[in-house]
């Protein structure tokens, strides 16, 4: 590429020359553009005749390096700050169709629990249930207006969650009349609810996961910028070989132009460098976090409706306990990664052990007594206990999924800034290569 | 130098094309792939297996002898009740949603029934104490490998006495007698009327593991659809799944009482379903001794107590109870 002596130019990447379809157009259009317009011909073998000729070859071709560094470099730029915003919405979509999950399994948790006590259900219960019921019509709403790729999945989840909701309407009404049928219907509907609705739920957070990783590797563009290093070797080129030609060794135009050309692209690598370590950190830190709190909360509510399950099925709910314990592991598991004041642990086990009790006064034959422990909102009963537990992850989970969210919009921030500079910085380079070779031309003659 | 130029040319177009598209490809907006559905496997066809012809006996309703008088809790030596004694309270399989023999109270939450105050019946005699009764709410198809496994020590879950069942397990001398019948939604053509042979082509449910089911699967013309209980085929019924239910008189006289637009036919019984209390069928013992306890009951009137307490309204006052055969 240094001090080329033959009249093949140079700085052309490889494979644009292999390019078989390309090179067969352009040589008809070429040749009908000689044929048809001989003046045209004569032009242009006039202006590329010779040494200056080549000069302004070489000088066009070093403005379209200078031109193609900032593109680049201006499209790296956006493009890594698109990905980090991207990155953020699949977050916040992830911890999205967590929360509906979550509210999901406590309105089932809630539904069975109130159906455990007998009787007609408190106000209370009534509007926990329905509180959550309406924060999943809301989320799943929300969460389709966000990720149109969801819409789909999101759409049955919906039509799921309607057949839920009415079944557990048509076991309150039968259980409001004191009829059996009642405790078949919110059976079925727990039993749809895990069978059908949940999963489809676990598949939206899977992708979303999934998109978001995949943003997260993205948000390093600066491989781009391998093609604005090559640009501006060719310059390098370029400024040897007119020094060759013109034994003029120092042409401060196009050094000026160089110079300029590579503190932008430094900056340019800096800032993608930057935004994508903070990205990392983002996704290895709160993202993480929030990710775990969720699946924790998750397994929790779902521990909790286990347990109703259980006491209701009346000694034959073995499953639901067994449900249960890989719940209690499940949770245990992302409380070891997450907490680190212990706090939440604390809290947990006290649920865990109200869970212990209600399960040996079960299986010792008490069962009334188990139920009372179960429903029980003073200290130490399980439906104290574990309300307080999660509340106290809830609020960490979403606390985390805030810091995720936030982090990511605010990383992106100064990328459009930098690429206006540095296109306006190619555009000034553009000019200088112009002014360089130009000099030199002018010099030859 | 055209040919050159010419060269040149191209090349530059082909580069600044190449560019070009770079940064299209940098700017332009991501699309994702559409979020997959879980893939949920095909529905199971319900089983429709021909039904197998149950072994044939003259003496299915025959158990053993009773003991003489109930003996003293220190004077038990058997091992099945001494385990029972020991624990210290009687573990039965009931179900939780047969309305009127044992069935959820949703307003206490305690269950209920003929069944199950024939369960806490025996706890008294044991115990002393009715309430010394652990109630395990089991399906019908749970009632037979539950005791097998010494799960329960016993089951008062309208379980009709067969000679099929004999062959597994132990039970008790009759303590009720019904009937299969039919259930049909008020909406059939002559529903009053329908018997199980006049239901062709209609979808007729049936829980599984039952007698009832067995039968229904003998009986020509009738799609069989199976649930896991009786309350279970009602649900399927009101869901506009099934047309009818199949089942003893007794279960269907408390699905009827629970929707209002089903209606018991008046088509003859086609079975009779003695009611045992299951056991285990190495509990011979233990069989004996809840023979007493029912003959005890049978003769102070508590057997009729029971039954007007429970089934008077649906099905008028108490007859005479079945009567026992023993000498197994």
């Amino acid at each position: 590429m240094s001090a080329p002596t033959t009249n093949i130019p140079v700085a052309i990447p490889a494979g644009a020359s292999s390019g078989a379809p390309a090179g067969q157009h352009p040589r008809t259009i070429a040749g009908s553009l000689s044929g048809g317009l001989p003046g045209a011909r004569g032009l242009a073998s006039r202006l590329l005749h010779g040494t200056p000729g080549r000069m302004r070859l070489f000088g066009l071709l070093g403005v379209l390096a200078a031109l193609l560094l900032g593109a680049i470099s201006v499209n790296a730029l956006l493009a890594s700050q698109s990905a980090v915003e991207r990155a953020a919405n699949n977050s916040a979509q992830v911890v999205h169709a967590q929360s509906i999950h979550v509210d999901l399994l406590r309105a089932d948790a809630v539904a069975t629990n109130a159906f455990l006590v007998g009787g007609l259900e408190s106000p209370e219960s009534r509007a926990k249930y329905e509180g959550a019921m309406g924060r999943v019509a809301a989320g799943i709403a929300e969460a389709a207006a966000a990720q149109p790729a969801d819409g789909n999945a999101l759409g049955v989840l919906s039509q799921r969650v309607q057949t839920y909701a009415a079944l557990v309407e048509q076991a309150r009404s039968n259980n409001r009349l004191g009829l059996p049928v009642g405790a078949q219907y919110l059976t079925q509907a727990s039993t749809g609810l895990r069978a059908d609705a949940i999963p489809i739920i676990t598949q939206v957070v899977a992708a979303n996961e999934e998109r978001a990783t995949m943003e997260f590797e993205r948000s390093n563009s600066s491989v781009q910028l391998l093609v604005g290093v090559v640009s501006l070797i060719g310059l390098v080129g370029l400024a040897v070989w007119l020094a060759r030609r013109t034994h003029r060794y120092l042409n401060p135009s196009l050094t000026g132009a160089i110079a300029l050309l590579l503190v932008a692209l430094f900056v340019t690598a800096t800032v993608i460098t930057g935004i994508s370590t903070a990205t990392r950190d983002v996704s290895r830190g709160d993202y993480e976090q929030a990710v775990a709190l969720a699946n924790v909360t998750t397994a929790a509510n779902d521990a909790r409706a286990n347990e109703s399950l259980t006491l209701i099925k009346r000694g034959s709910g073995a499953a639901n306990e067994a449900a249960w314990k890989t719940n209690r592991t499940a949770v245990d598991a992302g409380l070891a990664k997450t907490d680190q004041s212990g706090e939440l642990t604390r809290s947990w086990q006290a649920y865990v052990d109200a869970h212990v009790k209600v399960r040996t006064l079960d299986n010792g034959g008490h069962w009334d007594d188990a139920v009372k422990l179960s429903t029980s909102t003073a200290d130490g009963g399980a439906a104290n206990t574990f309300d307080t537990f999660d509340v106290a992850v809830t609020q960490a989970r979403d606390s985390a999924g805030k810091a995720t969210v936030t982090t990511l919009e605010g990383l992106g921030g100064s990328a459009p800034l930098v690429a206006v500079v540095v296109a306006l910085v190619a555009l000034v380079a553009s000019w200088l290569i112009v002014r360089g070779v130009g000099q030199r031309i002018e010099e030859y003659r | 130098m055209s040919t050159i130029s010419s060269t040149l040319r191209r090349r530059l177009s082909t580069l600044v094309a190449v560019a070009g598209l770079g940064a299209l490809a940098g700017c332009s907006g991501v699309t994702y792939a559409e979020t997959q559905l879980p893939t949920t496997p095909a529905p199971k066809p319900s089983s429709s297996a021909p039904a197998v012809a149950a072994p044939t006996c003259t003496n299915a309703t025959q158990s053993y002898d009773p003991l003489p008088s109930l003996p003293a809790r220190a004077d038990i030596s058997d091992g099945t009740m001494r385990k029972i004694l020991d624990k210290g309270f009687i573990t039965v399989g009931v179900s939780a949603d047969t309305y009127l023999f044992g069935a959820r109270n949703a307003f206490t939450g305690g269950i209920e029934g003929f069944d199950i105050d024939m369960a806490r019946a025996v706890a008294k005699a044991i115990f002393g104490d009715p309430s010394k009764v652990q109630l395990r709410v089991i399906t019908a198809g749970d009632r037979i490998p539950l005791l097998q496994d010494r799960e329960i020590d016993m089951v008062a879950r309208n379980m009709s006495m067969t000679c099929g069942r004999w062959n597994d397990i132990g039970f008790s001398a009759e303590y009720y007698r019904s009937g299969q019948k039919v259930l049909v939604s008020k909406a059939l053509p002559g529903a009053k009327d329908l018997s199980l042979a006049d239901l062709k082509g209609k979808r007729v449910c049936a829980p599984n593991g039952t007698t009832s089911l067995t039968k229904l699967q003998q009986v020509p013309g009738p799609v069989v659809v199976t649930a896991g209980t009786h309350t279970g085929c009602l649900v399927l019924l009101q869901q506009g799944k099934a047309d009818a239910i199949t089942g003893d008189d007794t279960v269907l006289a408390g699905l009827a009482a629970q929707d209002p637009n089903t209606v018991i036919t008046s088509a003859k019984a086609i079975t009779v379903e003695p009611y045992g209390l299951g056991l285990n069928k190495a509990d011979v013992y233990l069989a004996r001794y809840i023979n007493r306890v029912v003959a005890d009951l049978e003769a102070d009137g508590e057997w009729k107590t029971i039954y007007n307490r429970w089934l008077a309204a649906p099905l008028g006052p108490a007859p005479a109870p079945p009567t026992p055969v023993y000498g197994r």
